[in-house]
């Protein structure tokens, strides 16, 4: 068989705000590649690993250096704002960006392949299940940017659909570790549950000062104002510390604890080769799937021709850790299987809900959203 | 009258597109049916003429115009608010002003350059359908006030009535007819209409007005 030899470029910023979760990243992407060069694919990875540093101005020349180094294939970026700084640059190389990371959605690149999951796959049963489960009333806290926004958007509208109310809707700059009056009022107003986007380092203060000001006025948080995020991950849960790490949920399609064969094997093979951490994460998994479908896709094309990769990448399905992973032919988003996690005392996630099937990815909510945006209550007043 | 809902769930709509390049429309229809938005081949047109104009729904048609072609033929709009009968996107090659004042003459509330991109595909949707709405909103709130401002002479005629056979003034006047209006669901217009008509003589009409007023 003959060997192609494929430069695939990685694009994470392992320092930075969020570098926790942007390690864990490169390492699933590392492995995948690892993995693919031993497996007799017939494919050999040869990564350029670049880091922005979490500096968003950084992205764009990073990519540009990598696309004009004639690389056709880069997985990367994990926040929103970063993805959109560099879309423009693969339009006009005509390469591809392999975004391995939850998203808001509304958004379908012909230069992007997403292998995280879009917002049907994570907000939504999220929403569903803190509705049926915690009650109507939510407080907003997030990290002022697209992914915040849009989510918070949407948690609005499911809330106010089942006359539910969002009481408030704090937003923060990225790295923001000040949350005392945040937290004051979240505690006066006594939510249903927090809807938390923070992202990173802002994320892990928050869970720590909220835990502390709760156990202060004698409220049990986990169970009394839970808090619910559609980002937090294994590697973060060891950030925030063991004092405030239990009893929060995270809606992800993919934990360390689902109990498969391929995610034994995922495991175990992660941890034996970055013994150092950090542990894998849902967006660790969504990097290693990403390589490998590149892979698969480019093995069965010959090339790594972006369109004739996006040709055979539709007819891949991948065994994956969270389970069978394959690529919508409409969207070019992926396939997931959407499940709720309630973390425990060792870092960890019990899961509480699962899909039975992947779901398909709906990007645009066209099958999961109401034709109209929700009609806000009227605002009556007694008059007699 | 209440303000429109924004549109932002594009499914189970209906484009129509009007253009003389149906080969270069990949980009528009692939990005359509990602939102849930058919384009059927029958309704790829050369001519706006060719639309079948029964078959359009204001609440489900998408009428995408081709700026660059140019033949005369134009939907017909709206008395009041020179709107069509649903809403058009205009796609722009030349965007000189002779043809941006064609695509707005024929409705256009949003565009899309061509060639489309896929990104400007659901903003341009958002904006375009959602100005429609709007405009059409406020085209039945001004179809609204002219028909009220038609019948102010009748209230006018109904309040002197009511002051001299009840021998109140215009405030009071007022609020009894207003009070009447409340009873019968009706439009102050059309309740003033009504008691303006009913009074083919004066000695009638003043036996219709004050019973009507009694009830």
């Amino acid at each position: 068989m003959t060997r192609q030899d494929l430069q695939v470029g990685y694009l994470f910023s392992s320092t930075g705000s969020y570098e926790l979760v942007a390690r864990s990243m490169l390492n699933g992407a590392l492995l995948a590649a690892e993995e693919i060069n031993a497996s007799g694919l017939g494919i050999r990875f040869e990564p350029s690993v670049l880091n922005p540093g979490g500096d968003l101005s950084q992205y764009s020349a990073l990519a540009e250096r990598l696309l004009e180094r004639n690389i056709r294939h880069v997985v990367g970026c994990y926040t929103s704002s970063s993805r959109k700084e560099v879309i423009p640059l693969f339009e006009k190389h005509d390469a591809l960006l392999w975004y391995p990371s939850h998203y808001e959605g509304f958004e379908s690149s012909t230069n992007v392949i997403y292998t995280g999951a879009a917002p049907n796959q994570h907000v939504l049963p999220l929403v569903e299940y803190l509705l049926a489960h915690h009650g109507h009333r939510a407080f907003c806290v997030g990290s002022n940017y697209i992914w915040a926004w849009e989510n918070n958007r949407i948690l609005r509208e499911s809330v106010i659909a089942r006359q539910g109310s969002v009481l408030a809707e704090r937003y923060f700059a990225l790295g923001e570790t000040d949350f005392p009056q945040a937290i004051e009022a979240i505690i006066e107003a006594r939510p249903s549950f927090v809807f938390l986007t923070l992202i990173g380092t802002s994320a892990y203060q928050f869970f720590r000062d909220f835990r502390t000001a709760c156990r202060a006025r004698g409220i049990d948080q986990a169970r009394e104002i839970p808090v619910a995020s559609c980002s937090l991950s294994e590697p973060e849960l060891q950030a925030i510390g063991e004092d405030a790490v239990d009893g929060h949920l995270s809606s992800s399609v993919y934990f360390c604890s689902i109990e498969s064969p391929a995610n034994l094997r995922f495991l175990k093979a992660y941890e034996s080769r970055f013994p150092e951490g950090p542990t894998a994460s849902a967006d660790a998994e969504a990097s290693y799937n990403a390589v490998w479908l590149l892979a698969r896709a480019a093995a069965a094309a010959g090339t790594d021709e972006p369109r004739a990769v996006k040709a055979e990448l539709v007819r891949q399905h991948l065994d994956a850790p969270q389970g069978p992973v394959w690529i919508d032919e409409q969207t070019f988003h992926a396939y997931l299987t959407p499940r709720i996690g309630r973390s425990n005392r060792k870092a960890r996630f019990d899961l509480v809900s699962e899909a039975r099937a992947p779901v398909q990815p709906d990007p645009y909510l066209v099958h999961n959203s109401a034709r109209f945006e929700a009609a806000a209550a009227p605002s009556l007043r007694l008059v007699s | 009258m209440t303000e429109p809902r924004l549109l932002q769930n594009f499914s189970g709509g209906r484009a129509i597109v009007v253009t003389d390049r149906a080969s270069s429309l990949d980009v528009l229809t692939t990005t359509l049916d990602r939102l849930g938005v058919t384009t059927n081949p029958a309704d790829i047109v050369g001519s706006i003429a060719d639309i079948d104009l029964a078959t359009l729904q204001p609440d489900r048609s998408i009428v995408f115009i081709d700026g660059d072609i140019s033949d005369g033929a134009v939907l017909p709009l709206s008395a009041i608010g020179r709107l069509p009968p649903a809403p058009v996107i205009g796609l722009l090659g030349v965007s000189a002003p002779s043809r941006l004042k064609a695509l707005m003459r024929a409705g256009a509330t949003s565009f899309l350059r061509k060639p489309v991109h896929v990104a400007a595909v659901y903003p341009a949707l958002f904006v375009g359908i959602n100005e429609y709405r709007r405009h059409r909103h406020l085209e039945a709130l001004l179809e609204d006030q002219e028909r009220r401002r038609r019948g102010r002479r009748d209230v006018v005629k109904a309040i002197i009535r009511t002051m001299s056979e009840c021998g109140i003034d215009d405030d009071e006047a007022y609020d009894l007819l207003r009070r009447r209006c409340m009873r019968t669901r009706q439009t102050m217009e059309d309740l003033c209409k009504d008691l303006a008509r009913s009074s083919d003589g004066q000695e009638h009409g003043e036996f219709v007005l004050k019973k009507k007023l009694a009830d």
